[in-house]
């Protein structure tokens, strides 16, 4: 009996997970076939779930003839320098805060800033940082955005890092320290290694939320030398035309980076996720 | 001390490469670079024509960046505020000329070389204008001297388009429209008349040549909201109550791009159209179901009698805070020459040469040029010269999707609309009541 | 004690006794903690510095009070927005963190590969990264009516099918379901790796006592998952009162007003209106409400470990 039941079990829920990730599949999977269509393609009266005539033709539109390879640049740039900006200062914060003995209320006060932070609407503060960037005068250079998504991504950066390194125990460096080594040595050749994980995970979340990023690229930047690929992509939706071919191809071209560096440290992106609070078996 | 000296490495490293991305801007000088900032779109297209031509003729290189219409007006808005020199010359839909005039962030074209010139239409001129030459002055402005702030770089002038195959008389009144709609409408496979209704922009300017035709208007010669008065209610019951019971399934969410692609493929009789949208898929022979079949007039009359156009030209100024003035006047004193023009108009330009647009050897390709040019002769109305006119059109748009969408009549919509746009005159200065 | 005949060398001379009296390892704390921490401190702080400056100037510089706050607040489009975006949020966030967590339950129980595990989870990864202007467009592909798929699919065209943008109710659901298409992975991935690290002990002890599935995951697994989903589900609440990207692509904000959230509205007064005293006196006003907000809430939130 029981093991009936089991099998009908395991057939119902094979097929939810089955639709649940049919339903979460489509709107990616039409993404793809959308930029593989023709433009005569987009113009059908009833659109096809399939290009009939598959081109990778928006995709050399995208990257060559409307110049948005230079934009894709500029992306890995900011996120590449936001990312290691954001370890480093949150490295900065947390440390103190979780090796030291800090009093638990001013840890409670910069953990609970930090959450605050990300309450804050991007779009009422745009301005603001607009002016400010313009009268240091960084306007529509890339160092903008790498200070703007750094500060940004502080909040999750922080919470996330917390978490790996409460997870050491103290009485690793205690015991190195009581040996006589420096406080910098025990933290170098200690403490970093070890939290190593949680670097990765850390580093990968926070640029994938850079790459991703649209406002503040759009507002603080003016010309191709400094945007980056996302305001490309979304000059491509216009009144008059219509080039959803082309705007889905950047769309792939975008997904497809931050993709393949978590595919490459999944395991570590996982343990990050938890903000370390756990830890993956 | 080691974190602080790793700081100390990458943190300048990252900002060095990613300044040495950047180029520098020129100082002084001769230029040798002019920064365009342009609508992506159909709108810049000869414009990206032009300009390997003007490298070729004058070693200038010309740098052409694109943002979309919302996005454009928004970037345009930031960086005069900023007073930032970054763009040499800057695209504007015409009704953003106002606010750009009021606030003194253009350049006056006279005194840099650029002067009338009969063969383009004087609308054309006088829409380049600030303050207006004609119609209602904003008060903070009427004091201030006449200035040549903008000069077309595309003339277009919204006109009509309908399925001559169908309906071979064209309709000369919006009556006629409406008949000629009921008459051929069948829903879900012919739609009698094709509604922009997208909120702001779009259904705005798909309106305001019914308002007019109708005798309706946004404000009167004094800046009195007109918007509620009994023409105007009518005009926006013909649009959400007589045109919407002929249109196609879903006009609140059709922008101009959806209305080609549904007259191209055959399923709408008519609607207003941009000359600069006719070839993107209309007479695109790639897309088109409906060559040859597809006649373009000026906007029909209303019951005031006079048909009504609107235009809708971009102009191309020249910012203050560029460090190039003389040099970007030097460009659109070329790009308004009559061989530049020609060439601009085989490269999907709209031109505002009255002589150009009237030559044989274009009217094959862009059958509506002979049109436009009379069109621009009549002369067309233009939206309210006023710095707040990007926040009324917001509001009246607002209003015209909701009712279009069930949420509320027309005489709402009228009256809510008229309500908040007095709200909003009063509150920038202006003597509304 | 020093008879202090003037006050500012009492108060210094206590400061500098209590300073000393610190461990050097705590001054070690705020030695560095301090310069990094205050920079970043005063960096973030400035944008509140110059949003209130402004709204409280006017256009000319004048100091002109609350005036801005009193033409924000009076404003009865901004309730409305205030209202569809808690509507928005009420759509949205159960369905995702119910979700999330309901799907890692079943993931947990029933999927014993680690091929399909990873499989799983490098899906799940997929919406966290895709731009918020391609995840628009797809879904603005998707619900169009007339030339959107879905519609297609479903079998409905002509015209009385339903206008996924264009009917309030429909248009709330619709771009409701693009946040959810695109953060209950997110749920379901922190709660899936939770679920991993409760203890196989007291999993078992509960089944060999004949527990059902459902009372073990409320006695045994919930307990340990609670701090985690409360974090996730005010992060979820922090991101959902923020949102403005997809929604500005599908909709714009139409039809009428119906999807004008709160960062949309603010985005309409400082940006098509260029109403900048306004839109300031509105991003104070937000930010002053959600410090308050979060003060309250940072009461469940598990800020030190216990």
């Amino acid at each position: 009996m029981r093991r009936r039941s089991r099998g009908i079990t395991k057939i119902a829920t094979t097929l939810l997970l089955a639709g649940i990730a049919f339903l979460f599949a489509f709107p990616l999977f039409y993404l793809i076939a959308t930029s593989l269509k023709t433009k005569a393609d987009l113009f059908a009266p009833v659109p096809s779930l399939f290009p009939p005539a598959p081109t990778i033709d928006p995709y050399i539109s995208v990257l060559f003839t409307r110049g948005f390879g230079g934009l894709l640049v500029n992306s890995i740039i900011v996120g590449v320098s936001a990312t290691i900006l954001s370890i480093l200062l949150a490295f900065a914060i947390c440390y103190p805060i979780t090796r030291l003995p800090a009093s638990p209320r001013l840890r409670a006060f910069v953990l609970n800033w930090a959450l605050s932070l990300r309450f804050l609407p991007p779009v009422a503060v745009v301005i603001p940082y607009f002016a400010i960037v313009r009268a240091i005068g960084l306007y529509n250079q890339l160092p903008a955005l790498i200070l703007v998504y750094t500060i940004f991504n502080l909040p999750l950066a922080i919470w996330m890092l917390r978490g790996f390194l409460d997870e050491i125990p103290l009485e690793i460096e205690e015991a190195a320290l009581v040996d006589g080594a420096s406080r910098w040595y025990a933290f170098w050749t200690i403490l970093l290694p070890l939290s190593r994980t949680g670097i990765l995970a850390v580093a990968i979340i926070v640029f994938a939320f850079d790459w991703a990023e649209f406002l503040f690229a759009f507002i603080l930047t003016a010309t191709p030398q400094a945007m980056t690929f996302p305001v490309g992509v979304q000059g491509l939706v216009t009144q008059f035309e219509i080039i959803w071919n082309d705007m889905a191809a950047g769309g792939v071209i975008a997904i497809l980076i931050p993709l393949s560096l978590m595919i490459i440290a999944r395991r570590h992106v996982l343990t990050g996720l938890t903000f370390g609070v756990i830890r993956e078996k | 001390m080691k974190l602080r000296k790793w700081l100390a490495i990458i943190i300048p490293i990252a900002l060095v490469a990613s300044a040495c991305s950047s180029t520098s801007t020129s100082s002084g000088g001769t230029a040798t670079k002019l920064t365009i900032a342009a609508v992506q779109g159909v709108e810049d297209a000869g414009l990206k024509a032009l300009a390997p031509m003007y490298k070729a003729q004058k070693g200038v290189t010309i740098e052409i960046v694109e943002a979309p219409y919302d996005d454009l007006y928004s970037k345009l808005v930031n960086a005069f505020k900023a007073n930032d020199a970054t763009y040499d010359l800057i695209m504007m839909d015409d009704p953003w000329m106002p606010k750009f005039g009021t606030d003194g962030s253009l350049s006056d074209l006279g005194p840099l070389g650029i002067a009338t010139d009969p063969d383009v239409a004087q609308v054309v001129w006088d829409v380049g204008t600030w303050p207006p030459p004609r119609g209602p002055v904003p008060p903070s402005e009427t004091s201030k001297p006449k200035q040549l702030l903008g000069v077309t770089i595309v003339g277009n002038v919204e006109m009509f388009m309908y399925r001559s195959d169908l309906t071979p008389t064209a309709p000369a009144s919006y009556d006629d429209v409406l008949a000629n709609a009921k008459a051929q409408n069948k829903p879900g496979e012919l739609a009698g008349y094709i509604i922009r209704g997208k909120a702001t922009n779009p259904v705005v300017a798909d309106f305001l040549p019914i308002l007019w035709s109708q005798g309706g208007d946004v404000f009167d010669e004094n800046w009195n909201v007109v918007l509620d008065n009994d023409a105007s209610k009518a005009a926006i019951s013909f649009l959400v109550n007589d045109l919407k019971g002929v249109a196609q399934t879903d006009p609140g969410n059709t922008d101009a791009s959806d209305r080609d692609k549904i007259m191209a493929n055959g399923q709408g009789l008519q609607s207003s159209v941009w000359p600069g949208e006719i070839n993107t898929a209309v007479l695109d022979p790639a897309v088109t179901k409906v060559a040859g079949k597809v006649t373009f007039i000026p906007i029909p009359a209303g019951k005031s009698g006079k048909g009504v156009g609107m235009m809708g030209n971009w102009l191309l100024g020249v910012p203050k805070a560029s460090k190039n003035q003389q040099a970007a006047a030097d460009f659109i004193k070329w790009m308004l020459q009559k061989d530049t023009q020609m060439t601009y108009a085989q490269n999907n330009g709209i031109p505002s040469r009255t002589s150009v647009l009237k030559d044989a050897s274009l009217t094959t390709a862009n059958p509506y040029f002979p049109v436009l040019a009379d069109a621009l002769q009549a002369p067309p109305n233009w939206r309210p010269r006023t710095d707040q006119w990007n926040a009324v059109e917001t509001i009246i748009g607002t209003h015209l999707n909701k009712a279009l969408t069930g949420g509320e009549t027309a005489d709402q919509a009228a009256t809510g609309a008229a309500a908040e746009i007095r709200t909003l005159m009063k509150g920038a200065g202006y003597p509304t009541k | 004690m020093t008879a202090a005949p003037v006050q500012p060398f009492a108060i210094a001379a206590r400061i500098r006794t209590a300073w000393i009296a610190r461990s050097r390892q705590e001054q070690l704390v705020y030695k560095l903690l301090l310069p990094v921490f205050g920079s970043v401190f005063v960096i973030a702080t400035i944008p509140f510095i110059l949003a209130t400056i402004q709204a409280v100037t006017s256009d000319s510089g004048e100091f002109i009070g609350f005036d801005n706050f009193a033409r924000a607040l009076s404003n009865p489009l901004l309730y409305e927005s205030l209202k569809q975006t808690g509507l928005y949020a009420a759509i949205a966030l159960p369905v995702e963190i119910l979700g999330g967590l309901g799907i890692a339950l079943l993931v947990h129980r029933t999927v014993r590969s680690n091929v399909a595990r990873a499989a799983i989870y490098i899906a799940a990864m997929i919406p966290i990264v895709i731009p918020q202007i391609a995840v628009g467009v797809v879904f603005r592909l998707v619900y169009a009516a007339d030339s959107g798929i879905l519609n297609v699919l479903l079998g409905q065209t002509g015209p009385n099918q339903p206008l996924w943008l264009s009917s309030p109710p429909l248009a709330m659901i619709a771009t409701a379901s693009v946040d959810i298409w695109q953060w209950t992975p997110f749920v379901y991935l922190v709660m899936f790796a939770g679920f991993q690290t409760v203890p196989s002990e007291s999993v078992e002890a509960a089944q060999v006592d004949g527990a059902t599935n459902w009372t073990q995951f409320r006695h045994i697994e919930l307990p340990y998952l609670r701090p985690l989903l409360l974090l996730v589900l005010f992060f979820r609440i922090a991101d959902v009162i923020r949102v403005f990207d997809h929604v500005y692509v599908l909709t714009g904000g139409g039809p009428g007003t119906t999807t004008q959230f709160l960062s949309l509205y603010i985005y309409r007064i400082g940006f098509k209106f260029s109403d900048l005293g306004q839109a300031s006196a509105l991003a104070v006003v937000v930010m002053v409400a959600m410090i308050l907000f979060y003060r309250i809430v940072s009461r469940f939130l598990p800020a030190d470990r216990a």
